[in-house]
Protein backbone atom coordinates (compact mmCIF):
# COMPACT_ATOMS: atom_id res chain seq x y z
CA UNK A 1 0.00 0.00 0.00
CA UNK A 2 1.24 3.59 -1.00
CA UNK A 3 1.52 5.96 2.40
CA UNK A 4 -1.15 8.40 0.30
CA UNK A 5 -3.42 4.59 0.14
CA UNK A 6 -2.76 4.14 4.00
CA UNK A 7 -3.33 8.02 4.53
CA UNK A 8 -6.93 7.30 2.79
CA UNK A 9 -7.59 4.14 4.19
CA UNK A 10 -7.47 5.65 8.33
CA UNK A 11 -9.55 8.35 7.38
CA UNK A 12 -12.23 5.83 6.55
CA UNK A 13 -11.29 3.82 9.50
CA UNK A 14 -11.35 6.83 11.84
CA UNK A 15 -14.77 8.14 10.31
CA UNK A 16 -16.54 4.68 10.64
CA UNK A 17 -15.38 4.14 14.43
CA UNK A 18 -16.58 7.99 14.76
CA UNK A 19 -20.17 6.35 13.79
CA UNK A 20 -22.07 4.10 15.40
CA UNK A 21 -20.42 0.41 15.22
CA UNK A 22 -20.57 -3.08 16.46
CA UNK A 23 -17.92 -3.56 19.25
CA UNK A 24 -16.19 -6.92 17.66
CA UNK A 25 -16.22 -4.93 14.08
CA UNK A 26 -14.44 -1.67 16.22
CA UNK A 27 -11.67 -3.37 17.37
CA UNK A 28 -10.91 -4.96 14.03
CA UNK A 29 -11.10 -1.21 12.80
CA UNK A 30 -9.41 0.46 15.45
CA UNK A 31 -6.27 -2.53 15.09
CA UNK A 32 -6.25 -1.86 11.51
CA UNK A 33 -5.99 1.51 11.98
CA UNK A 34 -2.92 0.68 14.29
CA UNK A 35 -0.96 -1.21 11.88
CA UNK A 36 -1.32 1.46 9.34
CA UNK A 37 -0.46 3.97 11.73
CA UNK A 38 2.79 2.03 12.31
CA UNK A 39 3.72 1.18 8.63
CA UNK A 40 3.02 5.03 7.99
CA UNK A 41 5.29 5.98 10.46
CA UNK A 42 7.41 3.51 9.19
CA UNK A 43 7.70 4.75 5.75
CA UNK A 44 7.87 8.50 6.84
CA UNK A 45 11.08 7.60 8.36
CA UNK A 46 12.43 6.15 5.51
CA UNK A 47 13.83 8.59 3.26
CA UNK A 48 14.83 7.81 -0.07
CA UNK A 49 14.86 10.31 -2.99
CA UNK A 50 16.15 8.51 -6.22
CA UNK A 51 17.47 10.80 -8.53
CA UNK A 52 17.01 8.72 -13.03
CA UNK A 53 17.58 10.31 -15.99
CA UNK A 54 15.12 9.78 -19.10
CA UNK A 55 17.16 8.82 -21.89
CA UNK A 56 15.08 8.50 -25.94
CA UNK A 57 16.33 5.36 -27.49
CA UNK A 58 16.81 6.19 -31.45
CA UNK A 59 13.41 4.28 -32.10
CA UNK A 60 12.05 6.49 -29.62
CA UNK A 61 11.10 4.24 -27.07
CA UNK A 62 12.60 5.55 -23.14
CA UNK A 63 14.88 4.68 -20.51
CA UNK A 64 15.06 5.74 -17.03
CA UNK A 65 18.82 5.67 -16.30
CA UNK A 66 20.01 5.87 -12.41
CA UNK A 67 21.96 8.93 -12.34
CA UNK A 68 25.58 8.44 -10.49
CA UNK B 1 40.25 49.30 -59.14
CA UNK B 2 42.90 50.87 -57.13
CA UNK B 3 45.19 48.49 -58.79
CA UNK B 4 46.92 48.16 -62.24
CA UNK B 5 45.96 44.03 -62.21
CA UNK B 6 42.83 43.48 -61.31
CA UNK B 7 41.87 40.35 -63.11
CA UNK B 8 43.51 37.89 -59.94
CA UNK B 9 40.50 37.82 -57.53
CA UNK B 10 40.14 36.80 -54.20
CA UNK B 11 38.68 33.11 -53.86
CA UNK B 12 34.89 33.13 -53.18
CA UNK B 13 34.38 36.73 -55.12
CA UNK B 14 31.47 35.93 -57.13
CA UNK B 15 31.95 34.41 -60.41
CA UNK B 16 29.42 37.35 -61.96
CA UNK B 17 32.40 40.08 -61.23
CA UNK B 18 34.75 37.94 -63.07
CA UNK B 19 32.10 37.42 -65.92
CA UNK B 20 31.81 41.20 -66.01
CA UNK B 21 35.29 42.22 -66.08
CA UNK B 22 36.30 39.67 -68.80
CA UNK B 23 33.20 39.50 -70.71
CA UNK B 24 32.85 35.57 -70.61
CA UNK B 25 34.02 33.23 -67.53
CA UNK B 26 37.32 33.26 -68.74
CA UNK B 27 37.64 31.50 -64.99
CA UNK B 28 35.49 28.92 -65.40
CA UNK B 29 34.96 26.03 -62.77
CA UNK B 30 36.82 23.80 -64.10
CA UNK B 31 39.82 25.82 -64.52
CA UNK B 32 39.50 25.93 -60.22
CA UNK B 33 38.91 22.20 -60.11
CA UNK B 34 42.07 19.89 -58.42
CA UNK B 35 44.77 18.89 -59.19
CA UNK B 36 46.07 23.16 -59.67
CA UNK B 37 45.29 24.29 -62.75
CA UNK B 38 47.75 25.89 -64.94
CA UNK B 39 47.92 29.33 -64.68
CA UNK B 40 45.70 31.16 -67.00
CA UNK B 41 47.59 33.87 -68.97
CA UNK B 42 45.75 36.91 -68.90
CA UNK B 43 45.82 39.30 -71.86
CA UNK B 44 47.65 42.39 -69.93
CA UNK B 45 45.28 45.54 -70.48
CA UNK B 46 46.89 48.75 -71.37
CA UNK B 47 46.40 50.70 -68.29
CA UNK B 48 43.37 49.73 -66.22
CA UNK B 49 39.81 48.86 -66.48
CA UNK B 50 37.91 52.40 -66.48
CA UNK B 51 40.91 54.03 -67.15
CA UNK B 52 39.32 55.43 -70.67
CA UNK B 53 36.17 55.25 -71.83
CA UNK B 54 36.83 52.80 -74.14
CA UNK B 55 37.82 50.62 -71.16
CA UNK B 56 34.99 51.81 -69.06
CA UNK B 57 33.29 49.52 -66.55
CA UNK B 58 29.45 48.25 -66.04
CA UNK B 59 27.99 49.87 -63.50
CA UNK B 60 27.48 46.64 -61.53
CA UNK B 61 31.39 46.39 -61.95
CA UNK B 62 31.73 49.54 -59.88
CA UNK B 63 28.81 48.85 -56.96
CA UNK B 64 30.59 45.15 -56.88
CA UNK B 65 34.41 47.12 -55.94
CA UNK B 66 32.90 49.23 -53.77
CA UNK B 67 30.97 46.18 -51.82
CA UNK B 68 34.63 44.74 -51.56
CA UNK B 69 36.17 47.99 -50.20
CA UNK B 70 33.76 48.24 -47.86
CA UNK B 71 32.86 44.90 -46.47
CA UNK B 72 36.99 44.87 -46.46
CA UNK B 73 36.98 47.95 -44.72
CA UNK B 74 34.99 47.82 -41.60
CA UNK B 75 34.25 45.04 -39.34
CA UNK B 76 30.79 43.86 -37.78
CA UNK B 77 29.97 47.03 -34.97
CA UNK B 78 26.85 48.12 -32.84
CA UNK B 79 25.48 51.33 -34.36
CA UNK B 80 22.73 53.48 -32.27
CA UNK B 81 20.20 55.71 -33.99
CA UNK B 82 16.50 56.04 -34.05
CA UNK B 83 14.28 53.73 -35.94
CA UNK B 84 11.84 55.31 -39.05
CA UNK B 85 10.50 53.71 -41.84
CA UNK B 86 10.18 50.49 -40.41
CA UNK B 87 8.42 47.83 -42.81
CA UNK B 88 8.40 43.76 -42.71
CA UNK B 89 8.12 42.83 -46.29
CA UNK B 90 5.92 40.25 -47.74
CA UNK B 91 9.39 38.24 -48.49
CA UNK B 92 9.89 37.86 -44.43
CA UNK B 93 12.91 40.64 -44.07
CA UNK B 94 12.62 43.85 -42.65
CA UNK B 95 13.90 47.01 -43.67
CA UNK B 96 14.04 50.24 -41.99
CA UNK B 97 16.04 53.40 -41.55
CA UNK B 98 18.62 54.32 -38.66
CA UNK B 99 19.15 58.01 -38.65
CA UNK B 100 20.25 60.49 -36.21
CA UNK B 101 19.81 64.58 -36.58
CA UNK B 102 22.40 64.65 -39.78
CA UNK B 103 22.55 61.10 -41.23
CA UNK B 104 20.90 58.01 -41.71
CA UNK B 105 21.47 54.96 -43.04
CA UNK B 106 19.26 52.04 -44.89
CA UNK B 107 19.27 48.89 -43.27
CA UNK B 108 18.02 45.32 -43.61
CA UNK B 109 17.12 42.29 -41.19
CA UNK B 110 17.30 38.95 -43.46
CA UNK B 111 14.79 36.96 -42.26
CA UNK B 112 17.05 34.12 -40.92
CA UNK B 113 18.65 36.97 -38.89
CA UNK B 114 15.63 37.84 -37.00
CA UNK B 115 15.43 35.12 -34.29
CA UNK B 116 18.44 37.20 -32.80
CA UNK B 117 16.12 39.85 -32.26
CA UNK B 118 13.12 39.64 -29.47
CA UNK B 119 10.44 41.78 -31.49
CA UNK B 120 10.28 43.93 -34.20
CA UNK B 121 11.50 47.20 -33.72
CA UNK B 122 9.05 50.45 -34.10
CA UNK B 123 9.37 53.66 -35.65
CA UNK B 124 10.69 56.39 -33.13
CA UNK B 125 12.39 53.36 -31.41
CA UNK B 126 16.39 54.52 -29.58
CA UNK B 127 17.89 51.19 -30.27
CA UNK B 128 21.77 49.68 -30.84
CA UNK B 129 21.88 47.42 -33.81
CA UNK B 130 24.66 45.04 -34.37
CA UNK B 131 25.72 44.05 -38.11
CA UNK B 132 27.91 45.07 -40.98
CA UNK B 133 27.92 47.65 -43.71
CA UNK B 134 27.40 46.64 -47.45
CA UNK B 135 26.57 48.18 -51.09
CA UNK B 136 22.73 47.41 -52.06
CA UNK B 137 23.72 46.86 -55.91
CA UNK B 138 20.82 46.93 -56.96
CA UNK B 139 20.33 50.71 -55.48
CA UNK B 140 23.34 51.63 -55.73
CA UNK B 141 23.01 52.45 -51.83
CA UNK B 142 24.89 51.73 -48.76
CA UNK B 143 23.00 49.15 -46.41
CA UNK B 144 23.55 47.92 -43.13
CA UNK B 145 22.94 44.41 -42.27
CA UNK B 146 21.54 44.05 -39.18
CA UNK B 147 21.72 40.59 -36.89
CA UNK B 148 21.37 41.75 -33.14
CA UNK B 149 19.02 44.77 -32.15
CA UNK B 150 18.78 46.17 -28.63
CA UNK B 151 16.16 48.95 -27.60
CA UNK B 152 16.71 51.67 -24.97
CA UNK B 153 14.93 50.87 -21.74
CA UNK B 154 14.83 46.90 -23.14
CA UNK B 155 11.78 48.47 -25.20
CA UNK B 156 12.40 45.68 -27.39
CA UNK B 157 11.88 42.91 -24.91
CA UNK B 158 9.15 44.79 -23.43
CA UNK B 159 7.27 44.24 -26.25
CA UNK B 160 7.86 40.57 -27.42
CA UNK B 161 6.19 39.87 -23.47
CA UNK B 162 3.23 41.55 -24.73
CA UNK B 163 2.67 40.38 -27.83
CA UNK B 164 3.55 36.39 -27.13
CA UNK B 165 1.37 37.67 -23.81
CA UNK B 166 -1.47 38.60 -26.24
CA UNK B 167 -1.62 35.34 -27.88
CA UNK B 168 -1.46 32.80 -25.51
CA UNK B 169 -4.54 34.99 -23.77
CA UNK B 170 -6.30 35.03 -27.59
CA UNK B 171 -5.89 31.36 -27.38
CA UNK B 172 -7.37 31.01 -23.76
CA UNK B 173 -3.60 29.77 -22.34
CA UNK B 174 -4.09 32.22 -19.32
CA UNK B 175 -7.16 31.23 -18.38
CA UNK B 176 -7.26 30.48 -14.51
CA UNK B 177 -9.61 27.89 -15.31
CA UNK B 178 -6.86 25.59 -16.86
CA UNK B 179 -4.91 25.31 -13.80
CA UNK B 180 -4.69 22.07 -12.47
CA UNK B 181 -4.48 21.10 -8.77
CA UNK B 182 -1.05 19.38 -7.82
CA UNK B 183 -1.14 15.71 -6.94
CA UNK B 184 -0.40 15.65 -2.80
CA UNK B 185 1.98 12.80 -3.20
CA UNK B 186 3.80 12.60 -6.32
CA UNK B 187 5.42 9.40 -7.05
CA UNK B 188 7.48 10.14 -10.07
CA UNK B 189 8.72 14.17 -10.83
CA UNK B 190 9.58 14.98 -14.23
CA UNK B 191 12.83 17.62 -13.60
CA UNK B 192 12.94 19.68 -17.15
CA UNK B 193 16.23 21.51 -16.82
CA UNK B 194 20.12 21.18 -17.14
CA UNK B 195 21.31 18.42 -15.80
CA UNK B 196 23.98 20.05 -14.60
CA UNK B 197 22.46 22.99 -12.91
CA UNK B 198 22.12 24.26 -9.50
CA UNK B 199 18.19 23.96 -10.04
CA UNK B 200 18.53 20.07 -10.35
CA UNK B 201 20.09 20.18 -7.51
CA UNK B 202 18.57 22.71 -5.01
CA UNK B 203 15.28 20.38 -6.09
CA UNK B 204 16.79 17.22 -5.25
CA UNK B 205 18.07 18.67 -1.70
CA UNK B 206 14.59 19.83 -0.68
CA UNK B 207 12.80 16.86 -1.57
CA UNK B 208 15.31 14.70 0.40
CA UNK B 209 14.33 16.66 3.18
CA UNK B 210 10.70 16.68 2.54
CA UNK B 211 9.86 13.29 1.29
CA UNK B 212 10.25 9.94 1.07
CA UNK B 213 9.65 7.65 -2.05
CA UNK B 214 9.69 9.72 -4.73
CA UNK B 215 11.96 9.33 -7.97
CA UNK B 216 13.23 12.51 -9.95
CA UNK B 217 13.75 11.57 -13.67
CA UNK B 218 16.05 14.46 -15.25
CA UNK B 219 14.62 15.30 -18.38
CA UNK B 220 17.97 17.06 -19.66
CA UNK B 221 17.99 20.18 -22.04
CA UNK B 222 19.99 23.41 -22.43
CA UNK B 223 18.14 25.93 -20.76
CA UNK B 224 20.10 29.18 -21.89
CA UNK B 225 21.39 30.04 -25.29
CA UNK B 226 19.84 30.38 -28.88
CA UNK B 227 19.13 26.34 -28.83
CA UNK B 228 17.42 26.46 -25.57
CA UNK B 229 13.83 26.53 -26.44
CA UNK B 230 13.96 23.89 -28.93
CA UNK B 231 15.49 21.81 -26.48
CA UNK B 232 13.07 22.70 -23.92
CA UNK B 233 9.96 21.76 -26.31
CA UNK B 234 11.93 18.42 -27.05
CA UNK B 235 12.11 17.19 -23.51
CA UNK B 236 9.02 18.52 -22.96
CA UNK B 237 7.86 16.88 -25.50
CA UNK B 238 9.19 13.52 -24.86
CA UNK B 239 7.87 13.77 -20.87
CA UNK B 240 4.60 14.18 -22.70
CA UNK B 241 5.92 10.82 -24.90
CA UNK B 242 7.38 9.31 -21.69
CA UNK B 243 4.24 9.11 -20.34
CA UNK B 244 5.27 7.89 -16.65
CA UNK B 245 5.71 11.38 -14.33
CA UNK B 246 2.61 12.36 -12.52
CA UNK B 247 4.16 15.70 -12.23
CA UNK B 248 6.80 18.21 -14.21
CA UNK B 249 9.23 20.89 -13.17
CA UNK B 250 10.33 23.16 -15.46
CA UNK B 251 13.03 25.68 -14.92
CA UNK B 252 16.10 26.85 -14.23
CA UNK B 253 17.67 28.95 -11.22
CA UNK B 254 18.98 32.67 -11.47
CA UNK B 255 20.34 34.51 -14.29
CA UNK B 256 20.75 37.63 -16.25
CA UNK B 257 17.30 38.31 -18.04
CA UNK B 258 19.00 37.75 -21.30
CA UNK B 259 19.94 33.64 -20.19
CA UNK B 260 16.57 33.21 -19.04
CA UNK B 261 14.72 34.16 -21.90
CA UNK B 262 14.09 31.07 -23.22
CA UNK B 263 11.26 31.25 -20.94
CA UNK B 264 9.42 33.29 -22.33
CA UNK B 265 9.28 32.17 -25.80
CA UNK B 266 6.25 31.59 -27.12
CA UNK B 267 6.88 27.99 -28.43
CA UNK B 268 8.33 26.64 -24.53
CA UNK B 269 5.23 28.36 -23.22
CA UNK B 270 2.78 26.69 -25.56
CA UNK B 271 4.85 23.17 -24.72
CA UNK B 272 4.49 23.86 -21.36
CA UNK B 273 0.53 23.80 -21.62
CA UNK B 274 0.24 21.06 -23.57
CA UNK B 275 2.05 18.99 -20.75
CA UNK B 276 -0.43 16.60 -19.93
CA UNK B 277 0.52 16.02 -16.65
CA UNK B 278 0.52 19.31 -13.96
CA UNK B 279 2.87 21.43 -14.50
CA UNK B 280 5.48 23.81 -12.29
CA UNK B 281 7.20 26.24 -13.73
CA UNK B 282 10.94 27.62 -11.34
CA UNK B 283 12.25 30.30 -13.51
CA UNK B 284 14.83 32.00 -11.93
CA UNK B 285 14.56 33.74 -8.51
CA UNK B 286 11.70 35.42 -6.69
CA UNK B 287 11.39 38.57 -9.15
CA UNK B 288 12.00 36.88 -12.34
CA UNK B 289 8.69 36.39 -14.13
CA UNK B 290 8.31 34.77 -16.93
CA UNK B 291 5.74 33.98 -19.85
CA UNK B 292 6.05 29.62 -18.63
CA UNK B 293 4.90 31.02 -15.53
CA UNK B 294 1.25 32.08 -16.54
CA UNK B 295 0.79 29.17 -18.00
CA UNK B 296 1.99 26.78 -15.89
CA UNK B 297 -0.44 24.85 -13.26
CA UNK B 298 1.56 26.55 -10.60
CA UNK B 299 4.95 29.36 -10.43
CA UNK B 300 7.34 28.82 -7.99
CA UNK B 301 9.16 31.51 -7.37
CA UNK B 302 12.68 29.34 -7.59
CA UNK B 303 13.85 26.05 -7.97
CA UNK B 304 13.52 25.04 -4.56
CA UNK B 305 10.23 26.33 -3.81
CA UNK B 306 9.11 23.90 -6.54
CA UNK B 307 10.39 21.19 -4.92
CA UNK B 308 8.50 22.29 -1.73
CA UNK B 309 5.38 23.25 -3.65
CA UNK B 310 5.50 19.83 -5.43
CA UNK B 311 5.48 17.42 -2.01
CA UNK B 312 4.02 17.68 1.27
CA UNK B 313 6.36 17.98 4.39
CA UNK B 314 7.15 15.18 6.47
CA UNK B 315 6.23 17.87 9.76
CA UNK B 316 2.90 17.64 7.94
CA UNK B 317 1.97 14.01 7.47
CA UNK B 318 3.50 13.34 10.82
CA UNK B 319 0.86 15.59 12.16
CA UNK B 320 -1.70 14.31 9.93
CA UNK B 321 -0.97 10.61 11.14
CA UNK B 322 -0.77 12.16 14.70
CA UNK B 323 -4.96 13.34 14.09
CA UNK B 324 -6.00 10.37 12.66
CA UNK B 325 -4.45 8.55 15.67
CA UNK B 326 -6.27 10.80 18.47
CA UNK B 327 -9.95 10.42 16.21
CA UNK B 328 -9.40 6.95 16.32
CA UNK B 329 -8.66 6.16 19.65
CA UNK B 330 -10.97 8.71 21.14
CA UNK B 331 -13.37 7.01 18.85
CA UNK B 332 -12.58 3.58 20.18
CA UNK B 333 -12.86 4.55 23.45
CA UNK B 334 -16.30 5.64 22.97
CA UNK B 335 -17.63 2.94 21.61
CA UNK B 336 -16.37 0.54 24.77
CA UNK B 337 -17.91 3.13 26.98
CA UNK B 338 -20.84 3.23 25.45
CA UNK B 339 -20.92 -0.75 25.68
CA UNK B 340 -20.16 -0.89 29.24
CA UNK B 341 -22.92 1.17 29.77
CA UNK B 342 -24.92 -0.66 27.97
CA UNK B 343 -24.14 -3.83 30.20
CA UNK B 344 -24.04 -1.97 33.17
CA UNK B 345 -28.33 -1.34 32.46
CA UNK B 346 -28.49 -4.56 31.00
CA UNK B 347 -27.03 -6.05 34.59
CA UNK B 348 -29.35 -3.78 37.01
CA UNK B 349 -32.57 -4.04 34.75
CA UNK B 350 -32.46 -7.75 33.89
CA UNK B 351 -32.27 -10.11 36.96
CA UNK B 352 -32.58 -13.01 34.34
CA UNK B 353 -29.39 -11.92 32.87
CA UNK B 354 -26.71 -14.92 34.22
CA UNK B 355 -23.78 -13.27 36.20
CA UNK B 356 -21.43 -15.65 34.19
CA UNK B 357 -22.61 -14.33 30.84
CA UNK B 358 -21.52 -10.63 32.15
CA UNK B 359 -18.32 -11.63 33.96
CA UNK B 360 -17.34 -13.08 30.31
CA UNK B 361 -17.98 -9.34 28.41
CA UNK B 362 -16.65 -8.26 31.01
CA UNK B 363 -13.75 -9.53 30.99
CA UNK B 364 -13.82 -8.76 27.08
CA UNK B 365 -14.00 -5.40 27.63
CA UNK B 366 -11.21 -5.37 29.48
CA UNK B 367 -9.29 -7.12 27.06
CA UNK B 368 -10.26 -4.15 24.57
CA UNK B 369 -9.48 -1.65 26.96
CA UNK B 370 -6.24 -3.06 28.00
CA UNK B 371 -5.54 -2.78 24.30
CA UNK B 372 -7.07 0.59 23.74
CA UNK B 373 -4.65 1.79 26.75
CA UNK B 374 -1.72 1.39 24.47
CA UNK B 375 -2.73 4.91 22.85
CA UNK B 376 -1.12 8.03 24.62
CA UNK B 377 -4.02 9.76 25.52
CA UNK B 378 -5.17 6.67 28.16
CA UNK B 379 -1.73 6.55 28.74
CA UNK B 380 -1.29 10.16 29.43
CA UNK B 381 -4.54 9.98 32.13
CA UNK B 382 -2.30 7.24 34.03
CA UNK B 383 0.25 9.66 34.54
CA UNK B 384 -1.81 11.58 36.33
CA UNK B 385 -3.16 14.19 34.06
CA UNK B 386 -7.28 14.41 33.38
CA UNK B 387 -9.68 15.20 31.12
CA UNK B 388 -12.70 17.01 31.32
CA UNK B 389 -15.54 16.38 29.28
CA UNK B 390 -19.15 18.32 28.48
CA UNK B 391 -22.58 16.61 29.11
CA UNK B 392 -22.22 15.61 25.43
CA UNK B 393 -18.95 13.82 25.39
CA UNK B 394 -16.95 16.50 23.54
CA UNK B 395 -13.83 16.88 25.49
CA UNK B 396 -12.93 20.16 27.03
CA UNK B 397 -9.82 21.62 26.26
CA UNK B 398 -9.32 24.93 26.73
CA UNK B 399 -10.84 27.43 29.23
CA UNK B 400 -12.88 29.32 26.47
CA UNK B 401 -15.11 25.78 26.61
CA UNK B 402 -16.23 26.57 30.41
CA UNK B 403 -19.05 28.67 31.69
CA UNK B 404 -19.70 29.54 35.15
CA UNK B 405 -21.69 26.87 36.78
CA UNK B 406 -21.37 24.38 34.12
CA UNK B 407 -21.09 20.69 34.87
CA UNK B 408 -18.77 18.16 33.50
CA UNK B 409 -17.62 15.37 33.76
CA UNK B 410 -13.28 14.90 34.70
CA UNK B 411 -12.10 11.56 33.66
CA UNK B 412 -9.66 10.57 35.96
CA UNK B 413 -7.57 7.05 35.69
CA UNK B 414 -9.69 4.85 37.31
CA UNK B 415 -13.20 6.34 37.04
CA UNK B 416 -14.99 9.86 36.46
CA UNK B 417 -15.63 12.62 38.75
CA UNK B 418 -18.96 15.06 38.09
CA UNK B 419 -17.88 18.59 38.47
CA UNK B 420 -18.96 21.89 38.42
CA UNK B 421 -17.01 25.12 37.34
CA UNK B 422 -17.07 27.90 40.16
CA UNK B 423 -16.05 31.09 39.08
CA UNK B 424 -15.26 32.67 35.99
CA UNK B 425 -12.82 30.83 34.04
CA UNK B 426 -9.41 32.68 33.20
CA UNK B 427 -7.71 32.46 30.09
CA UNK B 428 -4.16 32.58 29.97
CA UNK B 429 -2.11 34.63 27.36
CA UNK B 430 -0.07 32.38 25.20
Amino acid sequence: MTFEERLARLEQIAAELEGDVELARALALFEEGIENLRAAAAELGNADTRVQQLIERADGTFEVETRE
Amino acid sequence: MTTRRTPRRAEGQSERSDLDLFGGGLVSDVARSEPPPPPIEYAEPDGYPGETAQSAVAVSILTQTARDVIEGAFIPLWVRGEISDFKSHRNGHWYFCLRDSTAQIRCVVWKRDQRGIPAAPDDGMQVAAFGRLTVYAARGEMQYAVTKMEAEGDGLRRKALEITRARLEADGLLALERKRPLPRFPRVIAVVTSPDGAALHDIVAVLHRRVANVRVVVVPCAVQGESAPEEICRALDRVNRWAGADLVIVGRGGGSREDLWAFNHEQVARAVAACHVPIISAVGHEVDISICDLVADYRAPTPSAAAEAATPSRTELVGDLRKLSLRMSGAARGTVRWHTDRLRHLARDLSSCSAEQISTRQTKLETIAGRLHALSPLATLSRGYSVARAADGATLGSAAAFQDGMPFDLIVRDGTVPAQVRGTPREQAS
